[in-house]
């Protein structure tokens, strides 16, 4: 069997585990809403402040409800065996972890897109600021799937201190939002900072199938 | 020669030996460390509050200087499969947490006469308690694990991971408008300054690094006899 044809096979598993666990997807969005709605009740209902905010709650609460589900990255497969199954039949454990990131990138990230939309309407929030969020979310949920692997490939042995996953991802984030953010600054130039972050996109796609091959290496080793 | 480096026998031998004179030297610059400090003159701008800098520039530099000597270690570890590497990468944590928190202390004492606020998110602050983060990720990862490989390798990984939050800090000054000064000390310039500021600053510089070097051999020391199950 050919590798494009595994390739296709283990993307053809993916979507079917993606619509397996679809109410999963939906309870994250859901949560995003819910959180969205408290920090309103929480910070009053003034429209002007609300459209000075808005973008900064959005990427932070999109961040918050991205690390929930990234537990269950390489969990499932890890402990049904099924990453060993893909690695005997071929496939290296960092070109594993790479369709693992991309998989988690058009099946999880993507759908979350159809949220935003939404949620810039509750903040009123002007029509090229859309657009500049749509665009950063793209480049930096690639990222976000590339933390999660990294994190969630550390704590397969982990079973006592499960926050410490989401703790990594928040700290090695802060530089995307910092960026993200500053592109709705009309000080800033839109091309740098798009640049910049398709820059980091680029180092974390570089680095992160070697570290969670070798986490994952490692796990299975001492599993 | 450099053998007790990498190697937990030769290291136990030469820190034996090491360990006495070195406390005393460390003492005798100390004092004079702080005697110079005191004999230094006052900034004819910041007045006293200037003497902050003697605690807050070796702290700082040795808060890195001790993430880059984990990072050094961990690519030894990985590469060459020392253990020794590991050893040391838990032992030092904790001090470069300590210089860390010491820098951001001692930096926010010198910032409320200066700038007028304890703490504003300028990019060096920013980047020095990241760093701290960074160090209380590893102490936290030091307790997580059961299994001692993976907790070893995994902690090494993770601080290369971070390493890239070095260059950051050291170049935050020169890449963002920032609050902080830029370095006023660099190799390839001659130093911006004034020659009686500079002695005692060198001093202390040895001094701290003096002291957080005879804290890492006790503690290296330790971590030994742990593994050998002595303690």
């Amino acid at each position: 069997m050919g590798l494009i044809k595994k390739i296709f096979f283990f993307f053809k598993r993916e979507l079917n585990l993606f619509y397996s666990n679809i109410a999963d997807l939906f309870s994250n969005i859901l949560f995003f809403f819910l959180s969205i709605f408290i920090f309103v009740f929480a910070l009053g209902a003034d429209e002007q402040f609300l459209k000075n905010i808005g973008v900064g709650i959005i990427w932070s609460l999109l961040l918050l409800s991205s690390t929930l589900s990234l537990r269950k990255f390489y969990e499932d497969d890890f402990n049904n065996g099924v990453i060993k199954i893909i690695h005997m039949s071929g496939i290296s454990y960092e070109l594993i972890v790479f369709l693992k990131i991309m998989s988690h990138f058009f099946f999880v990230q993507i759908p979350f897109l159809i949220s935003i939309p939404i949620a810039c309407i509750f903040f009123n929030l002007p029509i090229n600021e859309v657009y500049n969020l749509i665009l950063t979310f793209i480049i930096g949920s690639l990222i976000l799937s590339c933390l999660g692997s990294i994190s969630a490939s550390m704590n397969l042995l982990n079973k006592t201190n499960f926050s410490i996953g989401s703790l990594i991802v928040l700290l090695f984030f802060i530089p995307v939002i910092i960026f993200s953010i500053g592109i709705n600054n009309s000080e800033a130039s839109f091309s740098s900072l798009i640049n910049l972050l398709l820059g980091i996109a680029l180092i974390f796609l570089g680095i992160s199938p070697w570290s969670s091959a070798s986490f994952i290496k490692l796990a299975i080793r001492n599993k | 020669m450099f053998k007790f480096l990498v190697n937990p026998n030769k290291f136990n031998k030469f820190a034996d030996i090491i360990l006495k004179p070195l406390v005393i030297i460390t003492l005798l610059t100390l004092i004079a460390g702080l005697l110079l400090v005191y004999l230094s003159p006052l900034d004819y701008q910041q007045g006293l509050t200037v003497k902050i800098m003697y605690i807050h520039v070796p702290s700082a530099w040795l808060a890195l200087l001790t993430y880059a000597i984990m990072t050094i270690y961990s690519i030894i570890g990985l590469a060459f499969k020392i253990p020794f590497s590991f050893i040391i990468n838990k032992a030092i944590a904790p001090i470069g947490a300590v210089f860390t928190i010491l820098c951001l202390f001692s930096g926010s004492m010198w910032g409320k006469p200066m700038w007028g606020t304890w703490w504003v998110w300028d990019a060096r602050l920013t980047s020095v308690a990241i760093l701290f983060i960074l160090y209380l990720l590893i102490i936290f990862l030091n307790h997580t694990f059961e299994n001692r490989e993976v907790r070893e390798k995994t902690i090494a990984i993770f601080i290369l991971i971070g390493s890239i939050n070095l260059p950051i800090i050291k170049f935050s000054v020169d890449w963002w408008n920032t609050l902080h000064q830029p370095a006023s000390i660099s190799k390839l310039s001659s130093p911006s300054i004034d020659i009686s500021m500079l002695q005692p600053l060198l001093v202390m510089t040895v001094a701290f690094s003096l002291v957080g070097l005879i804290i890492a051999i006790l503690r290296i020391k330790a971590e030994i006899l742990m593994r050998k199950n002595y303690l």
